[in-house]
């Protein structure tokens, strides 16, 4: 029975830190009536020294579009395998994108920064529209964009 | 004068006389080509053809290249198709942990 018990005391010790490690984050992105088609969208991290982390989400699916996506283009080299199984449909203008991600709590608080470059079809490109440190305590402040996101939030 | 001119418009007619209607009589006609092509097609048929009107309209449909379906370019990093989500994992980068798959919404 002890043998039991001190088993079970075990396996939570290693479980326990495991499922703290991450947790849903929901990343909200208004879009402004800019008057044209659908919005692409590459949200990615950046740590403190401005180095590509990831990418966490890309709104778009045509992968010829991703150079556009300007910031994130350069740092990835257009890998559409950085964003494989984080892909989306584009967003339309005036729209609301509302992504919930199981991150990793390693983001927050660390000098990481999340990035949103924006691009539309006929229109100019916006690389890092939103550059926004990933912070506990910026939890539910929205942040304005410059051309097509009218905010973005993300909620712990 | 007058006899030297008329001497060389004579030898000059008659040497094209000679040389040229050989020469011409040698050669088949446009025509005689034509009906000798129609002739050649209409052994196989030996029943008078109607005249057919053939179309000059230059559009061919099958020969326009379908650019609606953008979807088939490939990724420069060699990946045709990348996942939607929640069909495969997110990739390995570190930034996510192993709980519920992403969820989308568009509102």
């Amino acid at each position: 029975m002890k043998s039991l018990l001190a088993a079970l005391a075990f396996t939570t010790a290693l479980t326990a830190p495991g499922l703290a490690l991450a947790r849903p984050v929901t990343l909200t992105t208004t879009l402004t009536n800019y008057g044209g088609g659908g919005a692409y969208l590459a949200l990615y991290v950046t740590d403190a020294k401005g180095t590509y982390k990831g990418s966490l989400w890309m709104a778009g699916k045509k992968t010829k579009y991703y150079k556009h996506m300007i910031d994130w283009h350069r740092a990835t080299g257009g890998n559409a395998a950085e964003v494989n199984g984080i892909t989306g449909a584009s967003v339309g203008a005036g729209r609301t994108l509302e992504i919930t991600l199981d991150l990793a709590d390693a983001l927050f608080d660390a000098g990481y920064t999340l990035h949103i470059d924006a691009a539309v079809e006929d229109m100019r490109e916006s690389p890092s529209e939103i550059t926004v440190p990933l912070t506990t305590s910026g939890a539910g402040k929205a942040v304005r964009g410059r051309r097509y996101i009218s905010t973005f939030q993300y909620g712990l | 004068m007058r006899s030297t001119t008329l001497a060389l418009l004579v030898t000059s007619t008659a040497l094209t006389a000679v040389t040229g209607l050989p020469a011409q009589s040698a050669m088949p006609s446009l025509a005689d080509a034509t009906l000798g092509a129609l002739s050649a097609l209409n052994a196989d048929h030996p029943k008078p053809q109607p005249f057919i009107l053939v179309s000059d309209d230059e559009e061919d449909d099958d020969d326009e290249e379908d650019h609606e379906d953008d979807d088939e370019d490939e990724g420069q990093g060699g990946l045709r198709h990348q996942a939607p989500a929640a069909t495969v994992t997110p990739p390995a980068n570190g930034l996510f942990g192993n709980g519920t798959p992403p969820q989308v919404k568009v509102n």
